[in-house]
């Protein structure tokens, strides 16, 4: 079942659209990234997910359910948990803080306690629960918030730009402990970022936002590998394909092959491109002048070529092609 | 008690105990009204909190003549027989009051960050508790409006001279007294009468932030 369905949503400020989206889905434990810059729409659309603002039109549906009513609202808020991008910690303690969302669902005093403790321990910050809340760092309170959202156990944790004050090694402690949630009970995570190398790193799916808009030009060519690593040139299997890639990374990765760095010809060309694969092409949509030309390889890449290019090479839906690119213009993440 | 000093100790205790009794009045009603004030979008909020702004410059004679023209024997609450007793300085001390517990309690809510409303809200808190959770993270603010009203009904002294009559044993409080003192040319007691004033409204000052301190954790 999806965790939620979005139809025809649509969310103003002074009369300016911050946000119109056709559809969405987001099916349940996915870890969906909203990308896109600053003013994309990112907050806007969480904050209608997560129920504290209400759209000017369009429905959002809950667990199957649509959710319209302030009552049906108040109720989904139960359910869906968000941490803003600069959290706030309330005065008093860590512990009160996280064990918050526990009072407002009239858990008894004493179990709050422990469940926020433990929440606490699943953040690997359980040292921090008689602390006030003044005394925390950004990195900290950005944990304690995260542990405070955890708490109440939510279906679905909206997380607004989650490690834009964090350092890496806190990045990566947040991503973990919030897989572990993952692997330990079904948790849909939405989570708003301007780096496309945090959703490339850790999302499994994408939707892109421009101008308060799902932008059709999602980051393509993204394929998850695992990289043998040992040299520096390495040989990458990507589904039945096999590419050169140019990294000392070892390990699981993501491999990001920009369109625009991929040449398409008719014939095998003979250039420094280390990797040609022979496809068809089975979709060609033109966008801003330029085609965007998706060739089945075995792997499905898509080239960004100009339309002069395109119509004198002749290509054609169903036509063959030769997609060449370096191995230097494979980013890895 | 009697002697001079009993009758001081007697001003005193009337004033502290009119102060007191006003400020919890009008913060009873002035804080939950500025609450929503600060809290809610209404058509004519913004004319209601220029309303109340101007409240705050009223002066207290204008105050205390209203409250006169309403206790009067002949007035509309006459039959109360309320005039130049404690209670009608306790009144005139509230409409002062009121006001000031109503515009600062709704500028301390406006001043809350709007991340408190929606984390609490998405946490799961209902109306009430998400309310609630404004007002203590607002706590400091509210509680500096407190003060200020406080200080104001405690320093006061046209509308409690004309509705409370400045009767000796009875309607005599800090400022009055100091005000006869002075124009009968006894300085050496207005002085007295006045140093006590100051002393009082510091020692409520040092209670009130130890207060402070204790509920800061």
């Amino acid at each position: 079942m999806a965790t939620f369905e979005v139809a025809a949503l649509r969310q103003e400020f002074g009369g300016r659209t911050a946000l119109a989206l056709a559809s969405l889905e987001v099916r349940e434990g996915a870890r969906l990234a909203v990308v896109g810059p600053n003013g994309a729409g990112k907050s806007t659309l969480l904050r209608l997910l997560a129920f504290v603002d209400t759209p000017v039109s369009g429905t959002i549906a809950l667990e199957g359910r649509r959710v319209a009513s302030a009552a049906e609202r108040r109720a989904a808020r139960r359910r869906v948990t968000m941490v803003e991008q600069r959290p706030y910690l309330f005065r008093g303690t860590v512990l009160g803080n996280v064990a918050y969302g526990l009072h407002s669902r009239g858990v008894p005093r004493s179990e709050a306690g422990e469940r926020a403790a433990e929440a606490l321990a699943r953040l690997r910050i359980r040292e921090f629960a008689g602390r006030d809340t003044r005394a925390l760092s950004e990195g900290e309170i950005q944990r304690v918030a995260v542990a405070r959202a955890l708490a109440v156990e939510p279906v679905a944790l909206l997380l607004d730009e989650p490690v834009s004050g964090a350092d890496r090694a806190a990045q990566h402690a947040l991503f973990e402990a919030l897989a572990e949630e993952q692997s330990r009970r079904p948790l849909t995570i939405v989570f708003a970022s301007h780096l496309l190398e945090d959703a490339y790193r850790w999302a499994d799916d994408l939707l892109a936002l421009h101008q308060g808009r799902a932008s059709p030009v999602t980051p393509e060519n993204l394929f998850r590998v695992d990289l043998p690593g040992g040299t520096p040139m390495q040989i990458v299997k990507v589904g039945p394909l096999v590419l050169q890639v140019v990294t000392d990374r070892q390990g699981p990765a993501t491999l990001a092959i920009p369109p625009e760095e991929i040449v398409l010809s008719t014939e095998p060309l003979h250039s420094s491109a280390r990797n040609v694969l022979q496809g068809r092409i089975v979709r060609v949509a033109e966008h801003g002048g330029a085609m965007r030309v998706t060739v089945d390889a075995g792997i499905e890449l898509v080239s960004l070529i100009t339309r002069q290019s395109f119509e004198e090479m002749g290509l054609a839906v169903g036509g063959s092609a030769f997609a060449s690119f370096k191995s230097v213009a494979v980013r890895v993440f | 008690m009697s002697g001079p000093g009993g009758e001081v100790v007697g001003i005193a205790v009337l004033s502290l105990k009119v102060a007191l009794i006003a400020t919890v009045v009008a913060c009873l009603l002035g804080i939950p009204l500025g609450f929503f004030l600060g809290w809610t979008r209404f058509a004519g909020r913004r004319v209601l909190l220029a309303l109340l702004n101007t409240a705050l410059a009223l002066p207290t004679v204008v105050i205390g003549l209203l409250i006169y023209l309403l206790l009067a024997r002949r007035g509309p609450l006459g039959a109360l027989g309320m005039l130049y007793t404690w209670q009608a300085i306790v009144v005139a001390e509230v409409v002062l009051a009121l006001p000031i517990a109503t515009a600062l309690s709704a500028a301390a809510i406006q001043a809350v960050d709007p991340r408190v409303r929606r984390t609490a809200l998405t946490l799961g808190a209902g109306t009430l508790r998400t309310a609630w959770t404004v007002a203590r993270e607002a706590r400091f603010a509210l509680l500096a409006g407190v003060v200020v009203a406080f200080g104001r009904v405690l320093s006061e002294v046209g509308a409690a001279l004309m509705v409370g009559g400045n009767v000796r044993h009875e309607t005599r409080t800090l400022t009055t007294a100091i005000t006869l003192a002075t124009s009968q040319g006894d300085f050496g007691l207005a002085v007295a009468l006045g140093l006590i004033l100051l002393g009082l409204a510091l020692t409520v000052s040092v209670v009130i932030q130890l207060l402070q301190g204790h509920g800061d954790v």
